[in-house]
């Protein structure tokens, strides 16, 4: 066989360039060639492979995208500023479903509008007006205002600016932006050459460099210092300057004067930002473990999972209400253990099909109150679960999400009427997951009391519906039993939706056996909330 | 929708077994379809399509004899039948040319984990900027010309990397497979 014609043929059907006379060329080859077929099994089998890599891969791209000047803590990469905003596009746009990411294009197709990604704030507080402006969120062309703190914006173009407050501008594209008043740090990579700021008095383009911006809101006179690399300035009266590192001007009205010395250190970059980040994530950590403590305390819990990897056995959940009971520690089946709402802290990962934490937990109870910090990535499934009892017998719930985003409580119990029927007595909320928040970590809990039949459920410490069913007859006891956590255990043959593991994920789970208040819902939320 | 939540006590309690077998193999019966698919998002479907029909049938499956094998054969049949059903027909090997590759693809099982290992060595090998390109334009769901277009590359020079990088690490795998070897 001449090996470099087919091996070029194998990588384009891989690639599905090839033309139909290509394509016969190749299927004669595979049907005569024995040594062709086994370059075709290797190719294909690396093609699955690569795949296979990248998809593990995605836990730690997510959190590059969104602080890229942090190395990971299990393994270094090296990433440039093009990719890193192809990353994050890739993460916004077009790549937020991991298992089934066709069924949540055309939904994601109305992002594309979007022109940087908002990768890190440090308390900034926004105009509140506009679209939103939680960090990782897609910012469309228009016009920002920050009142208080710091934001890191990367420009799908591979430009980056940290903006200080009080500052204002206007985004035009990925490669231009319109720039009020306020101090900024723009970095601009090779791949983002051509990057253009323009302030009320002068243009400014970038060829690939860092400099510092700062405009007067009163009088619009702006003070312009490059600290690597060469910018192009373009005053709307007089002649274009080049600057390079070192240099800076200052312009007053019409006049321009070169700046005596550049100061850097005026203006926050990404090493800042990246620090003040390390220290939030490390303070809201340290608060959250102070909580959790005192939550392990509390005697309604029914089972508690903090869920930080164990050091003795990587497929143990503990469980740590207090006092313990090992015979409720859970066991992680597929799912791996990955970076939870902070850098410090762990979180199961379900993705595969399989994945799922098997819990036991006996006894009969009231009423009861289920909680869990979670992040949806996707909802790939009809049903997506969160907790669910493995036979859904009488007394027993089930808690998932369901596919349109919609919290999904449920509990089952006999027909009075005819005992070998069942009714369902579900609960839903109102739609809660859609592309803007999924990829983010939420807090969602459900309260339910047999005797009045009430069933809260609440996202971020909200409440977001209360109902008591038709169905509802009082004291109906709640059963547990073998259920599991992010998937379904034991489906029967045959089943239409047998399939309902959880894609994302889960970094604490709590179960009482009482109504927990909304204030104390509020302070769970509170105590564990990540910027 | 109430019906379908409606479930009688579990009667099969396979099903542990038959998800730790599924998860184990997953990887290779994926790897498995991609030979006879064009397209990534088929093999996605044909995957989901096989594990249910793999569970409902799993009543049947030999213990002790290879589920690598006998799930193979699901995927296999249910590949073809996807294909019949979409009536598609371009880029899509004849019965034959598909017989002759599920055949041998399932003959070299035992290497297959060699390969990834070697892979994980071959990917070291390359530079960050490489590695990352390529990865990048390998997430699930990733459309290569936006992936090509945000990285700054024209479609066609992405292409042409992609593949160069590709080849090298299957000579590069070749290479440490054989060192194994000796």
């Amino acid at each position: 066989m001449n090996e470099t014609r087919v091996t070029m043929l194998i990588q384009q059907w891989l690639q599905g360039e090839l033309s139909d006379a290509e394509f016969g060329e190749l299927e004669r080859h595979l049907k005569t060639d024995p040594a062709a077929r086994t370059a075709f099994l290797r190719a294909a089998n690396l093609d699955s492979a690569l795949r296979d890599r990248a998809a593990r891969d995605d836990h730690m791209r997510a959190w590059l995208a969104h602080q890229p000047a942090r190395p990971s803590s299990t393994r270094k990469l090296f990433w440039p500023w093009g990719l890193a905003a192809a990353a994050a596009i890739a993460m916004g746009v077009f790549l937020i479903g991991g298992v089934r990411p066709r069924s949540l294009r055309p939904a994601l197709e109305a992002t594309a509008q979007g022109t940087a990604v908002l990768t890190q704030t440090i308390d900034a507080e926004w105009a509140a007006r506009g679209p939103r402006r939680t960090v990782g969120a897609t910012l469309p062309p228009g016009t920002f205002t920050l009142q208080k703190g710091l934001a890191q914006i990367e420009f799908f173009s591979g430009a980056a600016l940290v903006v200080e407050a009080p500052a204002e501008f206007e985004i035009v594209s990925s490669w231009k932006v319109l720039w009020h008043h306020g101090k900024a740090r723009v970095k601009v990579p090779p791949a983002a050459r051509g990057f253009e700021i323009n302030t009320p008095g002068m243009k400014v383009i970038d060829l690939g460099t860092e400099f510092g911006l700062d405009v007067d809101r009163a009088s619009a006179d702006a003070r312009l210092q490059v600290f690597s690399g060469e910018i192009e300035a373009h005053p709307t009266t007089g002649r274009q300057l080049n600057l390079t590192q070192g240099q800076g001007i200052e312009q007053r009205g019409t006049s321009i004067s070169p700046l005596g010395t550049v100061r850097p250190q005026d203006f926050p970059g990404l090493d800042h930002m990246r620090d003040l980040g390390r220290e939030r994530a490390a303070a809201q950590f340290a608060r959250w473990q102070a909580a959790s403590l005192a939550q392990r305390r509390d005697p309604r819990l029914i089972a508690y999972y903090p869920m930080q990897p164990d050091s003795t056995s990587q497929r143990l959940v503990r469980n740590l209400a207090e006092p313990g009971d090992a015979l409720r520690d859970g066991g992680a089946v597929g799912a791996a253990w990955g970076t939870g709402r902070w850098p410090q802290k762990g979180a199961l990962e379900f993705k595969g099909a399989g994945d799922r934490v098997r819990l036991q937990l006996d006894g009969e109870y009231q009423a009861l109150t289920l909680a869990c910090w979670v992040r949806v990535d996707g909802l790939d499934r009809r049903y997506n679960a969160l907790l669910l009892t493995d036979g859904y017998d009488p007394g027993e719930p089930h808690w998932q999400i369901y596919e349109n985003g919609r919290l999904m409580f449920s509990v089952t119990y006999e027909d009075p009427e005819n005992p070998a029927q069942r009714r369902n007595q579900i609960y839903y909320s109102p739609v809660i997951f859609d592309r803007t928040n999924t990829g983010r970590w939420h807090h969602v809990a459900v309260t339910y009391d047999n005797r009045s039949g009430a069933a809260i459920q609440y996202v971020d410490g909200v409440e977001v519906s209360r109902e008591v069913h038709r169905f509802h007859a009082p004291d109906r006891p709640v059963f547990f039993g073998p259920c599991e956590l992010g998937n379904w255990g034991i489906p029967l043959t045959g089943h239409q939706f047998p399939i309902r593991n959880l894609n994302g994920r889960i970094d604490e789970f709590a179960i009482y056996s009482a109504v927990l208040g909304a204030e104390e819902v509020r302070a769970m939320y509170e105590a564990g909330r990540a910027e | 929708m109430a019906t379908s939540l409606q479930d009688p006590a579990p009667e099969n309690s396979g099903y542990t077994e038959f998800v730790q077998l599924l998860v184990s193999h997953e990887p290779r019966l994926r790897a498995f379809l991609r030979t006879l698919l064009p397209d990534w998002s088929d093999v996605d479907e044909v995957l989901q399509e096989t594990s249910l029909i793999a569970w409902q049938k799993f009543g049947r499956f030999e213990r002790g004899t290879s589920f690598m094998a006998w799930i193979a054969s699901i995927a296999r049949f249910e590949a073809l039948e996807y294909l019949r059903q979409r009536g598609r027909a371009r880029r899509v090997f004849s019965p034959e040319v598909m017989a002759l590759l599920a055949d041998e693809a399932i003959a070299r099982t035992e290497p297959f984990e060699h390969e990834r290992h070697a892979l994980e060595r071959c990917l070291e090998k390359l530079g960050n900027t490489q590695r990352e390109l390529l990865l990048l334009s390998y997430r699930p769901g990733a459309r290569f010309r936006e992936v090509a277009m945000q990285a700054g590359r024209t479609v066609q020079g992405y292409y042409k990397t992609i593949q160069r990088v590709r080849v090298r690490l299957l000579d590069c795998i070749r290479q440490e497979l054989k060192e194994e070897a000796v």
